[in-house]
């Protein structure tokens, strides 16, 4: 019950509206004790023949007015509880919303983006059902259950009240014992579900394997085995599931057989009237619920305590890229100088980047060129400040990059990542992305000079084609030059494309390549690449090789200095040529 | 359109039906024990009303008789209990059978399928129809179609049991149905759409939580995020607001309105009643019972109402799970009479044209022949159709253009089982199934001895390594081998196609890096391995082909040039080329 605590920030800022549908609840389970009374007076009037007309339609017409209100009042008791869990539950989606957009990359390194969802949805969901169905069953249950027992113990008889109520105890202790039998046993179930699920994903990744050694049919038979086992565990499953119910039956039915015995033993006693069995009866079928709902309730706030600890834990990571709070809050110019002694991801592995010293002038192209994994992403994300650098310095406008606020350095940069992530939008939207007011006019000057415009108009939908699982399927290539339109777009003081023209074929590259002198005068440009084609023009050629600097200078001076550039040259211009048939 | 929907909605529930044909007698054993358990449990109310009538009221008492009406009162709840438990856990068993029939049904489709299929199919789906769907379907049988069943019987048994206490008011009781009937309709026409949008809508704030998740660098590169937040919030607020929309349709049509006609069955009883005994002596007893039906009577049909939605859901799984068993992409089979058996192992292509779209050729007029003990070697860049052909050889496409013989018999002549055990493909990547060595070398073959994978092992030279494994050849590999270098993976799956001693050996190399030692030693195992077989080898090295008897250097599908290294070299074409690429500059001057 920890976790009501937990809530209480909760439940206290919405206490109006808690306290109203307890209330209503309250007076539901008041409600709810008058239509036993009534027929046993009935009963009782009818057995004496003293029923008239008038007590009649009175009786009924009390009957029909408490019908009315409990069905206004449960209406608005659901309208009042369920409405504030799933308002905390809105509540605390956006909260995780935002503390989401405020994390830093090395957040999401840790994280899989599968395990967060999970938090966004079932424990929210768990947390939901605690605020709702969970206060509801403990209020519910402790005011229906307590009203009655005092319905029956003060107007009718105490004695018949602890005789009959001697066997639900019996069933309170069964069933909670069942529930701890079914966790186990469907523990299993689970587990044999997810070696079938494990099966199934093997085989189907495998296929390949399976074909060429012809074992489908023995394939198929392992699966069985697996299927066979699943029904095995879940047959168990059913079998103490279905004690529940029969047990509920064989107690209930004792219950109402000892009242019936006793209360006619009463009755012939004197005690009682036949009236007052029958009502009697009755209020024993109003307190089945109550004993059940126990049980009921404890799973709930279990789960929904668990998945809060989780929430709130993920709540109070703080990996948020520190921002000062006095950080200038102008953009700054292209002008870049590294100084970088060395960089890693975590502070025990070996460096990523080391030694990284450069400097370029505002309005120059520099090209990084390197095998994969030698650091040249990595470059680009230091200077986004995505990751801290404790080790050296990056200069921005001859300014410290950490000088900068967020915000404003990012307002210089114009960034195309490698992995062209494109969002299920139009590709109008994709493009405005960074600059949502765009015209129509700048967004398609974007796309022409990303070579993508062409593409573009070719779909039915044109600039309004849906990108993604719901609308057409791109390319590689056509998702590259959509993200470079996307960047261009918001044609900054600098712009980076992180190897993002590796999917394009060479004459589009040369477009492109053509486009972007053209359209970045003036203004710095950063180009890391596999094919040296996309970079040859660079002001400032740099070869990366496992985190250092190998080679440094221009093109021409490049390719007549023996090394790894004018080698990667050579190989790309021979692997031209074969690839258009020697 | 919505009532095509609902046209084939009501095709794949009837298909759903008749999968619980082979269950019949099962079915019908548990229907009937569910019928002696539904009366037992009615005649508890009856008994009551007979000791309150005949005994109570009158002040008969007659211990003998109330002894035995206590008994049978007690006993009649007994069986009812029994027979309950016994009913649904035959109802539960059977819907469990169902379901594994039907994932075994799926499974082997998908087995028999063609890799066209596999191409244009994602993982995920085809693993979430064997799986997840057919879980949803379980739902239907368990939790809709076994209630349903229950809960009618409960509730046709109540009214008999009230036109045997009196046909009268039973009759007036009749009332209570076009009221459910009423409610249940408002139910699905509003309640349960609005609970469909706000599925939808849930759906598409957990699309968008999940794609700014995966976009969250770009979001913050662009300094967007109070865009997103707020799109967000719109979002979460839209959900939010069918989500009250649906419990308020809820709280007006649900349980309430079910409570609702509750009361009035109770107030028509009672002045049923009370009407009755200004005229007539009323039996208390049959009061008695009457109120203690009604107020059974209403669980039922409140489960029932809230079960609909999953209903619903089960259908959308099903129809899923029946596409799939429908799909028409079946495997390459076996055309012509007899069974051929390959014996020599020659190989011969003849004008083949192949396409996996039907729109574009991946390999044009391929004509070529390898003789038995032969190796063939087939170099080109990527996408020139390299693996096509091997991909032909194993009969994983059909082509439809030109001819291949094996042993001078059309390969559509061969059944899939002789060509499988004749032919042993090295896949390029070699898959590990999560299991042990062993079994990961003679896969469901059991007439493969222990001895046999020894040998097998100790013939591609993979013994060393396994032997210092923890447990040799029992050591457990997890999934996909994560812990073995990729030579170590290559050597266990060759080790696999020798076990099986082929004819014809299929290699594609790997491409991974590997260290020099491995390299070593799976050179010298291909070359073990190719010795006595004919050999189709797609290469990536060079250097390994160079011994082959043929090289065939493709390109967009073409056989542009073919001969012996030497003489490729020689020619100074695309091969030399390749060979330049590989080998460097720097011996250019031995090969010119």
């Amino acid at each position: 019950m920890k976790v009501f605590i937990d809530l209480m920030w909760y439940f206290k800022m919405e206490w109006r509206r808690y306290l109203t549908g307890i209330l209503l609840l309250a007076i539901v389970s008041f409600c709810l004790q008058v239509p036993p009374k009534i027929v046993g007076f009935t009963v009782d009037h009818i057995n004496k023949g003293t029923l008239s007309k008038q007590l009649l339609v009175t009786y009924i017409s009390v009957l029909a007015a408490l019908a009315l209100l409990m069905y206004v009042l449960r209406f608005f008791w659901r309208v009042m509880i369920y409405g504030s869990s799933t308002k905390l539950a809105l509540l605390l989606r956006n909260r995780l919303y935002d503390h989401f957009t405020n994390m830093s990359p090395k957040f999401y390194q840790k994280r899989r983006i599968g395990d967060l969802m999970a938090h966004s949805t079932n424990d929210l969901q768990a947390i939901e059902m605690t605020a709702g169905e969970g206060i509801l069953t403990l209020v519910d249950s402790l005011l229906l259950g307590g009203m009655t027992l005092i319905t029956m113990f003060a107007t009718i008889s105490w004695k018949l009240t602890l005789i009959s109520l001697l066997p639900m105890p019996m069933m309170a202790w069964l069933t909670s014992k069942y529930g701890s039998m079914l966790h186990q046993q469907f523990h299993k179930a689970q587990e044999a579900f997810s070696m079938m699920n494990d099966k199934v994903q093997e085989s189907i990744s495998g296929v390949r394997v399976i074909k060429a050694f012809g074992q489908e049919e023995e394939d198929v038979d392992e699966f069985k085995e697996l299927s066979k086992d699943v029904v095995r565990k879940n047959v168990k499953v059913a079998k103490i599931d279905a004690l529940f119910d029969p047990t509920i039956f064989i107690i209930v039915g004792l219950s109402f057989f000892l009242s019936v015995a006793f209360g006619s033993y009463f009755v012939v006693q004197g005690e009682l009237s036949i009236g007052q069995v029958v009502s009697f009866t009755t209020y024993l079928g109003l307190l089945i619920w109550p004993m059940l709902a126990f049980g009921w309730l404890f799973n709930i706030v279990e789960r929904g305590r668990a998945s809060y600890d989780r929430v709130s834990a993920l709540l109070k990571v703080d990996e948020s890229i520190k921002e000062d709070e006095t950080g200038l809050k102008i953009v700054p110019s292209g002008s870049i100088r590294f100084q970088l002694e060395h960089f890693s991801y975590d502070q025990t592995a070996q460096s990523t980047l080391e030694n990284i010293c450069f400097e370029l002038e505002k309005g120059k192209t520099l090209g990084i060129v390197g095998k994969t994994g030698s650091g040249k992403t990595t470059l680009c994300k230091l200077l986004l400040r995505e990751f801290e650098v404790k080790n050296g310095q990056i200069y921005l406008d001859e300014k410290d990059i950490n000088r900068f606020a967020l915000h404003s350095l990012r307002e210089a940069i114009g960034y195309v990542p490698q992995d062209h992530f494109l969002f299920s939008a139009t590709i109008l939207e994709n493009i405005a992305f960074g600059k949502y007011n765009a015209s129509f006019k700048e967004i398609k000057a974007a796309a022409k000079a990303a070579a993508i415009h062409a593409d573009i108009v070719q779909f039915k939908d044109g600039y309004e084609t849906m990108v993604g699982e719901r609308g057409v399927t791109l390319s590689g290539g056509q998702k590259q030059r959509i993200s470079i339109a996307r960047a261009l777009l918001l044609d900054r003081e600098i712009l980076i494309l992180d190897d993002s023209l590796s999917a394009v074929d060479a004459r589009t590259e040369e477009r492109i390549v053509e486009n972007l002198k053209e359209k970045r005068k003036g203004k710095t440009t950063i180009i890391t690449a596999h094919r040296l084609s996309s970079i040859d023009h660079a002001d400032l050629i740099i070869v990366l090789d496992n985190g250092k600097i190998i080679q440094m200078g221009t093109h021409e001076t490049l390719i007549n200095e023996d090394g790894w550039y004018k080698d990667t040259y050579n190989r790309q211009a021979l692997e031209s040529l074969i690839s258009q048939g020697g | 359109m919505d009532e095509l929907q609902k046209m084939k909605q009501w095709q794949v529930f009837k298909r759903l039906l008749r999968l619980m044909k082979p269950h019949k007698k099962t079915l019908i054993l548990a229907f009937s024990i569910l019928i002696v358990a539904t009366v037992a449990d009615l005649l508890g109310p009856i008994i009551i009303k007979k000791f309150i009538d005949d005994y109570l009221t009158p002040r008969h008492f007659y211990t003998r008789a109330i002894t035995a009406l206590a008994l049978m009162y007690i006993v009649l709840t007994m069986i009812s209990a029994a027979m309950h438990y016994l009913q649904v856990v035959l109802f539960q068993k059977t819907a469990l059978e169902i379901i594994q029939t039907l994932r075994i049904d799926v499974f082997s489709k998908v087995h028999s399928l063609g890799l066209k299929f596999f191409d244009r199919t994602p993982v995920g789906g085809l693993i979430s129809r064997i799986t997840n769907d057919t879980e949803a379907i379980k739902d239907l049988y368990v939790s809709v179609l076994s209630t349903f069943v229950q809960n009618m019987v409960f509730l046709i048994g109540v009214f008999a049991a009230m036109f045997y206490l009196n046909v009268n008011l039973g009759l007036f009781c009749l009332v209570i149905i076009p009221m459910i009937a009423a409610v249940m309709w408002l139910y699905r026409r509003y309640s349960s759409r609005s609970f469909f949008n706000m599925r939808e809508k849930l759906s598409e704030l957990n699309a968008k939580l999940n794609e700014s998740l995966q976009g969250m660098a770009i979001i913050q590169a662009f300094n967007q995020q109070k865009r997103l937040k707020k799109e967000f919030a719109n979002i979460n607020q839209a959900h939010n607001a069918a989500w009250m929309k649906n419990i308020k349709y809820n709280g007006l049509l649900l349980r309430p309105a079910v409570d609702l006609i509750y009361m009035f069955a109770l107030i028509m009883v009672l002045s049923f009643f009370g009407i009755q005994s200004f005229s007539n002596p009323v039996e208390i007893g049959v009061l008695y019972a009457f109120v203690n039906y009604i107020e059974r009577f209403f669980e039922p049909i409140n489960t029932m109402t809230q079960r609909l939605s999953m209903f619903q859901q089960a259908i959308i799984a099903a129809g899923r799970v029946f596409q799939l068993l429908d799909e028409t992409e079946l495997a390459p089979g076996t055309k012509g009479e007899g069974k051929p058996e390959i014996t020599e192992g020659k190989i011969e292509f003849k004008n083949v044209t192949f396409s996996y779209d039907g729109k574009q050729d991946v390999l044009k007029n391929i004509s070529f022949t390898a003789n038995p003990g032969e190796t063939v070697a087939l170099v080109g860049h990527t996408g020139s159709g390299k693996s096509s052909i091997t991909n032909l050889l194993m009969r994983f496409y059909d082509f439809t253009q030109g001819e291949i013989f094996i042993d001078s018999v059309p390969i559509q002549n061969y059944t899939n089982e002789e060509l499988r055990r004749k032919m042993g493909l090295v896949l390029q990547d070699p898959f590990i199934f999560a299991c042990d060595i062993k079994k990961n070398i003679r896969l469901h073959n059991h007439l493969i001895t222990d001895d046999e994978v020894k040998e097998a092992a100790a013939f591609v030279q993979a013994d060393s390594f396994i032997e210092e494994l923890p447990g040799g050849y029992d050591h457990e590999l997890g999934e996909r081998g994560s812990t073995f270098s990729s030579g170590q993976r290559q050597l266990l799956s060759f080790a696999r196609t020798i076990v099986c001693n082929p004819k014809i050996l299929i290699l594609d190399e790997a491409t991974a890096n590997i260290d020099t030692q491995t390299e070593e030693a799976i050179q010298t195992a291909l070359g073990k391995m190719r010795a006595g077989r004919t050999t189709i080898a797609i290469a990536h090295r060079l250097s390994t082909i160079q011994d082959a008897d043929q090289i065939l250097v493709l390109h967009k599908g073409e056989i542009v040039e073919r001969g012996t290294h030497q003489e490729l070299l020689l020619k100074k074409g695309l091969y030399h080329k390749m060979y330049l690429l590989q080998h460097g500059n720097e011996q250019t001057a031995d090969v010119g």
